[in-house]
């Protein structure tokens, strides 16, 4: 009973994906919105539309897109380079001194934008995107990320990302020069081949 | 589905599970190792462990009002501003170490002037959950390193001297966060957990309690086939060991239960890959039965994750609780109903075979909407006789004291 009112209040939510969104953030609207408008604020003072885009949507290669994206993922993996545990460069100065209520207000900030697909996003490929659609599903990504690839808390939202910076990351995550808090993603992908994950990375680039 | 499941121990870091997908061309690809032993009607399940929370939380957000403990007891907060604050020890100048997970960090928590601030003593570490004292010097075990700072209550900016190579611990993360505790014999203890939800791996490597002498040498093996056991403690006028155990996931909602275990003789076997809590025989690991095994002290639940665990050795909690085992326990994710979030004691029989569990710091699970707001983690008994309560999600450690 429990089982089957949880499965459809998750398929809800896949159905609904961005409404959802929309709604949590009114029924915490006041203290989300004041998050958001500081977050924006110190996402200008740090300049992080340089490369992640003004609103959000990156426009630059291998680097991911923001907007819409999880506000839990956001800080998890501010706080992981803040504390030198993910070695991205340029974001060393762009993390560091944050404070966790800063780290807080970004996650608010750049869930509040509205998602959307890079202006540069390839045509698809119907071959690609059914291998990587199958790929997907034999590899389960839809129970963690959600069916609609929006993700939920830490999962990151991966749907509509930057294809090549979702090849890049499964790489990495194959290659162990990337872990997230944990190690899932690492098992999930471990043993692809490289056109493998390019299939899947045009697959959820397109969704 | 288990049966495909096969132990191969490869590349270092990586997990060593591999999964037949026979659609995936060439090289299997391996499930999460959470995820292994999931059957085909359980995979659209949108159960999965729950996120870490690696910021503060605001005193003022911290649940300290919503936990319950029996009459005359009292829960306070003690210090927070810990974020993924987990195992506790404590130093003889009364500093508590805290080790955590995700964000890498060693806490330490000292009172000054009626106040406790933490500060970050150790940072970068992977999965530093290790925490133990000893003879003036702080151990901290952070997967396969293990790292000693001396007088470390004269010298709290003490750069640590590195024991990792002496003893040569293996390098796989997944179960491979320790506890770690010194035992009245002097010798450090710490459990090697198995690097995956269930599998056949090396019975001599994993799904161990271990001891070794302070200085990494002389490696002996306490107890063989303890999935994880991320707590333990030596029951109080006895040099016998008790430790919680964390059996495996998705063999259904009630089976099988997690377990408190009696490590009478050293070197025996407790069940893990082919038994587990009460007499719970893997389907998928039929090689050796039940019976082989000593049963569990105590049953503590499917899934609620026991972790810490210590006796009661103080006089200020009432005659009852003397001598009582308190298990912190984490909190189920595997679960459809979610279980544990919460404190529970048990009470051994006058020869230590058995033990009777009863619920006592609550309120943290909120049963009606399936949610939690906070996770007890470890325990620790104070001089005075209160008890710390370390709890994850909030970077919190609340106090427990009685008044009569």
């Amino acid at each position: 009973m429990l089982k089957s009112v949880m499965l459809k209040s998750v398929m809800l939510k896949s159905v609904l994906g961005g409404l959802a969104l929309v709604a949590l953030a009114s029924s915490f609207s006041t203290a989300r919105a004041q998050d958001a408008a500081r977050g924006a604020a110190l996402a200008a003072e740090r300049n992080c539309g340089a490369c992640h885009g003004e609103r959000g949507v990156s426009a630059m290669q291998d680097i991911p897109s923001l907007a819409g994206q999880q506000r839990e993922f956001i800080a998890l993996q501010l706080v992981l380079f803040r504390e030198g545990l993910r070695d991205v460069p340029p974001m060393l100065a762009a993390a560091e001194g944050l404070t966790d209520e800063q780290v807080e207000d970004l996650g608010a900030y750049f869930a509040s934008l509205p998602h959307s697909p890079p202006e540069d996003r390839a045509r698809r490929n119907v071959g690609a995107y059914n291998n990587g659609a199958a790929l997907a599903n034999r590899l389960r990504c839809g129970v963690c990320h959600l069916p609609t690839l929006v993700g939920q808390n830490q999962v990151p939202h991966i749907a509509g990302q930057r294809e090549d910076f979702l090849a890049s990351t499964l790489r990495a995550y194959r290659d162990d020069q990337r872990r997230g808090s944990d190690t899932q993603m690492n098992g999930v992908v471990q043993g692809l081949s490289n056109a493998q994950i390019a299939a899947i990375a045009h697959y959820v680039s397109q969704r | 589905m288990a049966s495909a499941i096969l132990s191969r121990s490869t590349l270092a870091g990586a997990l060593s599970l591999a999964f037949c997908l026979p659609a995936l061309a060439q090289q299997p690809a391996s499930p999460p190792s959470w995820a292994q032993g999931r059957s085909a009607d359980q995979a659209t399940s949108p159960l999965a462990p729950h996120a870490p929370r690696l910021t503060a939380t605001p005193v003022d957000r911290i649940p300290v009002d919503a936990i319950r403990v029996p009459q005359g007891f009292k829960a306070e907060l003690w210090a927070s501003g810990m974020p993924g604050a987990r195992m506790m020890a404590r130093g003889d100048d009364g500093t508590v170490y805290v080790g955590t997970r995700t964000i890498g960090r060693v806490y330490a928590v000292k009172e000054e002037g009626g106040t406790r601030t933490p500060r970050v003593l150790a940072q970068r570490l992977d999965q530093p959950n290790g925490v133990a004292v000893r003879d003036g010097s702080l151990y901290v075990i952070a997967i396969s390193k293990v790292l000693r700072y001396d007088n470390i209550a004269q010298n709290p900016n003490a750069e640590p001297v590195e024991l990792t190579a002496a003893f040569n611990l293996p390098t796989e993360a997944h179960h491979g966060w320790k506890f770690a505790a010194f035992g009245p014999d002097g010798k450090l203890y710490m459990n090697i957990g198995v690097p995956c939800n269930v599998c056949t791996f090396d019975e001599n490597r994993h799904a161990l309690i271990v001891r070794y002498n302070p200085d990494g040498s002389g490696r002996e093996v306490v107890g063989h086939g303890v999935r994880n056991s991320v707590g333990f403690d030596w029951r109080p006028g006895t040099n016998v060991l008790y430790a919680s155990n964390n059996a495996r996931d998705w063999a259904g909602n009630d089976t099988p239960e997690d377990t408190l275990h009696r490590l009478t003789r050293a070197g025996e076997h407790h069940g893990f890959p082919y038994c587990s809590g009460a007499a719970w025989q893997d389907p998928g690991h039929t090689g050796r039965k039940c019976s082989e095994f000593p049963a569990p002290v105590a049953l503590l639940g499917p899934h609620t994750a026991p972790l810490g665990m210590r006796f009661y050795t103080g006089t200020m909690f009432p005659e009852a609780y003397r001598g009582r085992a308190f298990v912190a326990r984490h909190g189920s994710w595997n679960r459809d109903a979610k279980s544990g979030f919460d404190v529970v004691t048990v009470a051994l029989n006058e020869d230590g075979s058995q033990g009777t569990v009863e619920p006592f710091l609550t309120g943290l699970l909120d049963s009606g909407d399936n949610s939690f707001k906070g996770r007890p983690t470890d325990v620790l008994m104070l001089p005075d006789g209160s008890m710390l309560v370390s709890d994850e999600h909030n970077g919190a450690i609340y106090r427990i004291s009685y008044q009569r």
